[in-house]
């Protein structure tokens, strides 16, 4: 990253705004999806420039009403358009290329995190939490899933912070990062098959209660199940899937002399 | 099961609710944490970890992206354990999955519910906040997480009082056979949901192999158990 001045004492208030950043989706709502969390986030970035905009402080409360505009991206990843435009702000970007940098940054940072977090990181440990308890762990895989997970999670936010306040509006720089290319890469083909191998052995896992002609009607239940759902994705959930088979089943073992 | 039990499952489920969506997003509310923890509470783990393996099947059939409604399986849970717990022997994981599915649809309809009650207080709040008002900002954030801690202690108390109704007339009343086939529905969904949401996750790109590459290995190691 490419060392440049920064406002004084920058590690605190990061670390303050790092903090805001686990409840961004706190205010989620139709208007400003996460506008207002980002806002709350990117205001302690800001306090410096109270003594900047005069005694009435135009520049810090034009600079906290521009970051609680619209704003919709990962959840993890918000940190790096917070440092961002909060960086850009000092600065002295123009407001407009401010708001231009922030609704540039929606669509990149939603799909980098789509991708390596909601479609990677996250079925990669949570499928390899299901492998341990299909293998007899029991609650130390589950404990394991949570501080693996999160080792990833705080380190992913902390770094998206860290480069956003660094690069300001030159951030594009930051997604452009090797270590970050390669993840991505790699998260896709390590869940496929992390997850690919914990299915058979939850199905193993969960149907080991199950007896005789239950196991076989388990099997004709997960081919149907799955065709299902898979020719009506626009139509049926797993939700709605799951009720009505549980419907039929009760009123069959109800029928069932 | 005593008020102090059910407490402690409603302040959890509590957690686990805001967790999915507000604060913090560490993964409490996955249903492989929340069903072994709230088992732990009720001093049966194994039931908590069934659960939980089987509403973690349904999770993978969602990817929670932006203003997409999805059923919320975290609180369900809590109340799927407690269910299939207090129906231990007879109904288990088919009637903790009735209890935790219906807890989820409703989970998923609170949350539409709730970002509506945000959009209005953000509307309300518009002119202060085009004036950058720090403290305005502020509290209309922290307003909006407790009224996600209210919603998620709402549809965690639905689910445990949905719980006791199940096994108040449900437990006893199906025969044997019944039980199997509501615990070969509940489970046969999750596994369908499960791999159908993999598989989307997957695609057709070169992680298609990898998948297969996944179930076959995981498929020897099942049958060499």
């Amino acid at each position: 990253m490419s060392p440049s001045p920064r406002p004084t004492r920058a590690r605190p208030k990061l670390v303050r705004t790092l903090l805001r950043l686990f409840t961004v989706q706190g205010s989620w709502n139709y208007e400003r999806m996460q506008g207002i969390g980002v806002g709350v986030a990117e205001e302690p970035l800001l306090r410096d420039l109270r003594a900047e905009g005069g005694s009435d402080g135009v520049a810090y409360r034009t600079a906290v009403a521009r970051g609680a505009h619209f704003f919709n991206a990962h959840p993890y990843l918000c940190g790096l358009a917070v440092g961002a435009a909060a960086r850009a702000e000092h600065d002295g970007v123009p407001p407009e290329q401010v708001e231009r940098l922030r609704t540039a940054l929606c669509g990149p940072l939603g799909s980098l995190g789509d991708r390596l977090v909601w479609a990677g990181w996250l079925p990669f440990t949570s499928a390899l939490a299901l492998i341990g308890v299909a293998l007899g762990l029991g609650l130390p895989a589950i404990l394991g899933f949570i501080v693996v997970y999160n080792v990833g999670h705080v380190a992913l936010r902390w770094w998206a912070l860290r480069a956003g306040w660094t690069y300001g509006a030159g951030v594009a720089q930051a997604l452009r990062e090797p270590l970050l290319q390669r993840a991505t890469a790699l998260s896709g083909p390590a869940m496929a098959l992390v997850v690919g191998a914990a299915l058979p052995l939850v199905a193993q896992y969960l149907s080991s209660a199950l007896v005789g002609w239950a196991r076989l009607a388990l099997a004709g239940v997960v081919a149907g199940g799955f065709a299902l759902l898979w020719w009506q994705r626009a139509r049926l959930t797993g939700l709605r899937l799951g009720l009505a088979l549980l419907a039929l089943a009760a009123l069959a073992g109800w029928l069932w002399p | 099961m005593s008020l102090e039990l059910q407490l402690l499952l409603l302040a959890w489920g509590t957690l686990v609710g805001l967790d999915l969506v507000s604060v913090p997003q560490m993964m409490i509310a996955r249903p492989l944490v929340a069903g072994p923890i709230a088992g732990a509470m009720l001093g049966d783990v194994g039931t908590g970890l069934q659960l939980g393996v089987l509403f973690e099947l349904f999770q993978y059939d969602i990817l929670p992206m932006g203003a997409t409604r999805y059923p919320e399986y975290g609180p369900a849970t809590v109340a799927a354990v407690s269910a299939a717990h207090a129906a231990a022997g007879t109904l288990g994981l088919g009637l903790g999955a009735l209890v935790g599915l219906i807890t989820g649809m409703a989970g998923g309809l609170s949350l539409h519910a709730l970002r509506q009650l945000n959009t209005r207080a953000v509307r309300r709040a518009a002119a202060a906040l085009e004036s950058g008002d720090a403290r305005v900002l502020e509290r209309l954030h922290v307003a909006s997480i407790l009224r996600d801690a209210v919603r998620a202690a709402v549809v965690t108390a639905l689910g445990l009082v949905l719980a006791l109704v199940a096994r108040t007339y449900l437990a006893g009343a199906l025969p044997p056979h019944g039980v199997a086939l509501l615990n070969v529905a509940a489970v046969g969904a999750a596994l369908a949901a499960g791999a159908v949401g993999t598989l989307r996750l997957v695609g057709r790109g070169p992680s298609l192999r990898w998948f297969a590459a996944g179930v076959v290995g995981g498929t020897v190691v099942a049958c060499l158990r």
